[in-house]
């Protein structure tokens, strides 16, 4: 899942980048509202995430004019205003959630997951594809009642591909998904991971639908 | 003596008027002692001359139809021989005075005021106590002075009562003050109020207004540096997350780098926060002389090593004797916080100056760095608190107070700071203009 960062502060947005690349979301992270702009529309991110006492044009601002130009994506807040009003004040702009400085990573890659999953539709917190079941919390995969071992981009993989059952995802979709700005993308990379996958999941598992991408086979 | 306004007051007008009534009552008595005193005398002058129209016969008694008129009288006749020939009172036998006319004389133990006269053949005495004289003045005096007595306790009640509502006021301004909560500082109303409080009110209300102004800013100062540490204690929070989550020797010892970054950012935030919370109160420490160029060289000299370290070259220009008079503890921090600010947001390879120097009136102290200086529309907003240039890159998060706090030393001092841009148009020159000392 590809995440947009908007924060000013250099230690904050670099902590929360790295702590989100580990919990297996590709981050960009701008450090304001014009930058925030120009990467949403040359992306597209599953959620934003949203300072509000940005330089210039505050973080409130860029959301309303997000939303009236009807930008669908989810956005959180995480801000060190703590007052209820300004909460209110966040949610009716058109914030999806709030989270008050100083925050918890673990807490903020949950209400991620949280949103990502409303986004989708899923009241479920596991995604489930057949005989395969991941937990978007701990990564942990099981398949056919075994556990099995996933590195962090094999799962992030599969998660997108379960995501959306039956979709189609094309290679730079997928790369797109994986790897936030400024990481490296080896040209075969995804090939790689799907056959990685292949060899614990069995062949099968994911289809190769020539010129378009990969997805899922249809569940046994 | 009590120190009630009120007690004073009734004891003073009590006691004057208790000097004024016995005044009062000796003046009457002098003035009844005189006019009695011509009163009787003439008296006894009228029955000396009324007996001595009568023929006296034998000693025992009155002729008839001759009453005395006042007992307190005392007749005696004598004849040339000195043969007393009446008497009015027989066991009262004041001697026979040699000379006609009036005297006081002393007889038996009491004062007395005698007309003698000579009546042909015949000396008539008529005598009087002189002590009744005075008791009959005291009498009078006392009549006099009786009724003011009476009037006294009535006009301490009346005083009482006056002065109790005259310093109203002030008891309701004292009931006001002392029903407030610590942080009402709306003035006090001045309706209704006499000449002699109003003073006190406004000076009250000044008071009240200076400290609310106080009590806002440093509640402002309090909020505001509570918001500004949540952003370093956010990232230290979330770099030691980042420092548990390590799972190789090389992600835990850079994630503990920046999680000392953090902590030297917090910690710096905090000093300058202390730093500007005591400029607050404008407080007047050690005033002296200060000669700014031998304090930039110190401040110089402590941040070359730092200088070196980020490969800046850090010169200071100038000549001592830029003299003003202030706080050498806080000029200090002011000119560190300037070089501070200039080697942090000067790239490595740049120069930082300090040029000290003297004009007619003000002493002048410049900082000129050849980093990325501060766009013109920004100019103004920097010296608010905690208010960031946004992207400088490379450079740790500032506090945002620096130039707060320079700003804060500059006013107390007077003085003004500008910014404009550095030599060649690049990089920022910061000026500090402060009066000079009186040599």
């Amino acid at each position: 899942m590809r995440l947009l960062l908007i924060e000013d502060d250099a230690m904050i947005g670099d902590a929360v980048r790295t702590g989100l690349r580990q919990d297996g979301f590709a981050v960009d992270w701008v450090r304001d509202a014009e930058a925030g702009d120009a990467a949403a529309k040359s992306e597209e991110y599953a959620l934003v995430l949203l300072d509000l006492g940005l330089p210039r044009k505050s973080g409130l601002d860029w959301l309303r004019d997000a939303r009236r130009r009807g930008v669908g994506t989810p956005v959180l807040i995480l801000t060190a205003r703590d007052a209820v009003a300004d909460r209110i004040t966040g949610l009716d702009a058109g914030a999806d959630d709030y989270l008050v400085k100083p925050f918890d990573l673990d807490e903020l890659a949950a209400r991620v997951r949280a949103l990502l999953r409303r986004r989708a539709g899923r009241v479920e917190p596991l995604l489930k594809h057949g005989e395969l079941t991941l937990d978007p919390a701990t990564h942990e995969a099981r398949f056919k009642d075994e556990p099995i071992i996933l590195s962090a981009r094999e799962y992030a993989l599969l998660a997108a591909l379960l995501e959306r059952p039956g979709a189609i995802l094309s290679r730079s979709q997928l790369e797109q998904r994986l790897y936030g700005w400024g990481e490296e993308v080896e040209s075969n990379t995804v090939e790689v991971h799907i056959h990685h996958l292949r060899k614990k999941l069995g062949a099968d598992f994911i289809r190769n639908v020539r010129g378009l991408g990969y997805t899922l086979s249809k569940a046994a | 003596m009590t120190n009630s306004i009120r007690g004073r007051l009734l004891a003073w007008l009590l006691g004057a008027l208790v000097i004024a009534g016995s005044l009062i009552g000796y003046s009457a008595y002098q003035r009844a002692h005189h006019d009695l005193d011509e009163l009787l005398d003439y008296q006894l002058k009228q029955l000396a001359f009324s007996l001595s129209r009568q023929s006296v016969i034998g000693n025992a008694a009155l002729p008839p139809g001759m009453e005395l008129p006042e007992p307190d009288f005392i007749t005696q006749v004598w004849d040339k021989q000195g043969v007393l020939m009446f008497y009015s009172r027989p066991n009262v036998a004041i001697p026979m005075k040699p000379r006609p006319g009036f005297a006081n004389m002393d007889w038996n133990g009491q004062s007395w005021r005698v007309f003698t006269q000579l009546d042909g053949a015949r000396i008539i005495q008529v005598a009087h106590p002189l002590s009744l004289r005075k008791e009959m003045a005291a009498d009078l005096a006392r009549r006099a002075v009786i009724p003011l007595a009476a009037l006294l306790p009535l006009l301490g009640v009346g005083i009482w009562i006056v002065v109790g509502r005259s310093l109203k006021p002030l008891s309701s301004i004292s009931a006001a003050l002392r029903a407030r909560s610590p942080s009402a500082m709306q003035p006090l109303s001045k309706q209704n109020l006499p000449d002699e409080v109003l003073p006190l009110v406004w000076s009250l209300n000044d008071l009240l207004e200076r400290l609310h102004r106080a009590l806002q800013a440093q509640r402002q100062f309090v909020a505001d540096a509570a918001h500004e540490l949540r952003s370093p204690l956010t990232a230290v929070r979330l770099q030691l997350q980042l420092v548990k989550r390590a799972e190789t020797e090389e992600e835990r010892n850079a994630a503990l780098d920046k999680l000392e970054r953090g902590v030297h950012r917090s910690t710096r935030l905090v000093q300058q926060l202390l730093t500007l919370a005591r400029q607050e109160p404008q407080e007047r420490d050690t005033q002296g002389p200060v000669d700014l160029h031998r304090l930039a060289a110190e401040v110089v000299a402590d941040f070359e090593p730092i200088a070196q370290g980020r490969n800046l070259s850090l010169q200071l220009s100038g000549a001592p004797g830029v003299v003003v008079s202030g706080s050498a503890d806080s000029l200090r921090v002011m000119l560190s916080n300037l070089v501070d600010n200039a080697l942090r947001y000067t790239p490595a390879g740049g120069h930082v100056r300090v040029i000290t120097s003297v004009d007619a009136a003000e002493a002048v102290i410049e900082v000129e760095d050849s980093g990325p200086g501060i766009a013109a529309d920004q100019r103004e907003r920097v010296f608010d608190r905690f208010y960031r240039v946004s992207e400088t890159a490379g450079v740790d998060e500032g506090s945002g107070l620096g130039l707060a706090i320079v700003k804060g030393v500059a006013d107390s001092h007077q003085g003004t700071v500008a910014l404009a841009d550095g030599a060649d148009g690049k990089g920022l020159r910061v000026s500090v203009r402060l009066p000079r000392a009186v040599a």
